[in-house]
């Protein structure tokens, strides 16, 4: 990836398109002082191109809102899967993640789709919420009739999903690019209306987790204690993965699937070991969450690697850096 | 408390058992309460198919399980001394749990709240398990814990599955006591499923007895279950019988 450049970025400051127009050069002609300027201009400028983006570029960039929407949307995204992400863990569902986000990503493909060959205008984030759930509740149905194990819907799901989504998008060439950013999170850019659906959906989950946290914390932990003692079992699991489908279908949306698998699963992974109590737990999985999602892609912008990589990249070595601490805490 | 000899749970013909498919044949019993009834049988024999069956986890297999009012409030101990040892719980937080009931979890939990866990865990001795994670504590303490988040909480009938199987015979004398006084303190009604014949000997008022071999049911008093012919020949003459396990 290189840092996202708007038309006046291209050139050094101070030059115009005009100067780049120069008279050919000759004996008999030879080139005025004018063009020696811009020469050297344009040497200098390749010269910063080579020793990559600067913190002044950054700046520039953030203050014009290029940059900041898609940080700011990164660290909402991570914060909030990371919250999400210690009861996925915790119930050992790890992998509906990875099925619902791949899901959601098909959802976004296909809007596409449906806009190139039949004209038919989808909103990207509502068909990635509609797949995304309906993921989610197909992944309920009773598969153990079949003498199945659960796991092997998850992997169904999992494949289907983006195998449908490669195939949607060989047939979307022109938004190619925007597939594959969808499914492997190399979208540099995030647009205003996702910043804004990661925000409330991030919000409303959050306040939803609180006010039910002691229900849901009982019900994962003894389902059978918390139904005996008649607590609405299988409504608050119906909620929490309602919250987990919409989340990571608005996150899919805005920054791919895989920043959005690496946020629900290894924040959590670095923050529960470090913890006695699990509103810690929760509190760190969502720092470290959100940590992951602004530091990756400060990491791409600098070293000018794909943002979805990245961020999921920050997020492994944040856990390998917390690995000894969870390792210590364990032993005493 | 509740009132002593209120019918708390009736069955009628129930037979009880997996996919349709009967362990035993069809009984009835009632449990009334203050009264402490041990479900004894070899393994396998379908204890915590009961057990189950009568909290409403399994359907049965035919016949009926009937409250003896609405909304009667369960506490369940499972077979499994632990529950879930990478939720980063402490001790306290698992009998805190004990406090929850339908909806209760979505308001604040206020200041009695607390003391009552602190006064039950001091009651039961599990002081010291009650700031310690839950997943490092033994199989034992585990179960300790559990029995203080029955006494923590406000049920009318509890059902335990070998809630003493990973106790030291010291903790599962305590564990009975405690049960024994708390049924007569609150009238609470007990079914415990149990290899410890102790425990039917000394203070149960009813034992239910499965022996899926002949196949049969047998429901009494100690005495009468411990004279039947299918408790002989599980277990031998009564005074043969281990006391324990």
């Amino acid at each position: 990836m290189t840092p996202p450049r708007t038309a006046d970025q291209e050139l050094p400051p101070g030059l115009s398109p005009d100067d780049l127009i120069l008279a050919p050069a000759s004996s008999a002609n030879p080139p005025p002082a004018r063009d020696e300027h811009v020469h050297e201009a344009i040497r200098a400028h390749e010269l910063q191109e080579q020793a990559g983006p600067s913190w002044a570029d950054f700046a520039q960039g953030w203050d014009r809102g290029i940059y900041r929407d898609p940080v700011v949307c990164g660290g909402l995204a991570g914060l909030v899967l990371g919250l999400l992400g210690v009861f996925i863990v915790l119930r050992r569902a790890v992998f509906v993640t990875a099925a619902v986000s791949q899901a959601a990503g098909l959802g976004v493909a296909l809007a596409f789709y449906l806009a190139i060959h039949h004209a038919l205008d989808v909103p990207p984030v509502l068909a990635a919420l509609v797949l995304g759930v309906t993921a989610t509740v197909s992944l309920a149905l009773p598969v153990h009739k079949l003498r199945l194990p659960r796991e092997s819907a998850l992997g169904l799901c999992f494949i289907a999903a983006s195998a449908l989504a490669v195939l949607v998008g060989d047939r979307i060439s022109q938004e190619a690019h925007d597939v594959a950013g969808i499914l492997f999170g190399t979208a540099v850019l995030v647009r205003r209306t996702d910043l804004w659906a990661v925000g409330i959906v991030g919000g409303v989950t959050t306040l939803v987790v609180a006010v039910f946290y002691r229900g849901l914390v009982f019900a994962g932990f003894d389902p059978e204690g918390a139904k005996v003692q008649k607590l609405p079992v299988r409504g608050l699991n119906l909620l929490f993965w309602a919250l987990v489908a919409i989340e990571v279908s608005v996150a899919t949306r805005a920054l791919g699937a895989l920043p959005v698998f690496a946020f629900a699963v290894i924040p959590a992974m670095a923050a529960l070991p470090l913890v006695r109590r699990l509103p810690y737990a929760l509190v760190g999985a969502a720092l470290i969450g959100g940590l992951s999602g602004a530091l990756g892609y400060l990491f791409a912008f600098f070293f000018q690697f794909p943002v979805g990589a990245s961020q999921a990249a920050v997020a492994v070595a944040i856990w390998l850096v917390t690995l000894p601490f969870g390792a210590l805490g364990r032993s005493r | 408390m509740t009132e002593v000899g209120l019918e708390l749970l009736v069955c009628r013909d129930l037979r009880i058992g997996r996919g349709g498919e009967a362990l035993l044949p069809p009984f009835d019993l009632t449990v009334r309460a203050g009264e402490l009834w041990a479900v004894i049988g070899r393994n396998g024999s379908g204890k915590t198919t009961l057990l189950r069956t009568l909290l409403g986890l399994l359907p049965p297999v035919s016949g009926s399980v009937t409250l003896g009012r609405p909304n009667l409030k369960f506490a369940y101990l499972s077979q499994r001394a632990g529950l879930d040892e990478f939720y980063p719980l402490l001790g306290e937080d698992v009998v805190a749990m004990g406090c929850e009931r339908g909806w209760s979890f979505a308001r604040p939990r206020g200041k009695d709240l607390r003391q009552r866990v602190e006064r039950a865990l001091s009651e039961m001795g599990t002081q010291q398990f009650g700031l310690e994670p839950y997943g490092s504590l033994s199989d034992g303490q585990k179960q300790r814990v559990m029995f203080t988040r029955l006494a923590v909480s406000d049920a009318e009938l509890l059902l335990a599955d070998e809630p003493t199987s990973a106790m030291d015979m010291v903790a599962e004398r305590e564990a009975f006591r405690l049960l024994d006084r708390i049924r007569h303190e609150r009238g609470l009604g007990i079914v415990i499923a149990s290899h410890f014949l102790g425990l039917a000997q000394r203070l149960a008022d009813r034992v239910v007895l499965l022996d899926r071999d002949a196949p049969a049911v047998v429901i009494g008093t100690p005495g009468e279950v411990f004279a039947h012919a299918g408790f002989r020949d599980n277990y031998g003459a009564v005074d043969d019988a281990p006391a324990h396990g």
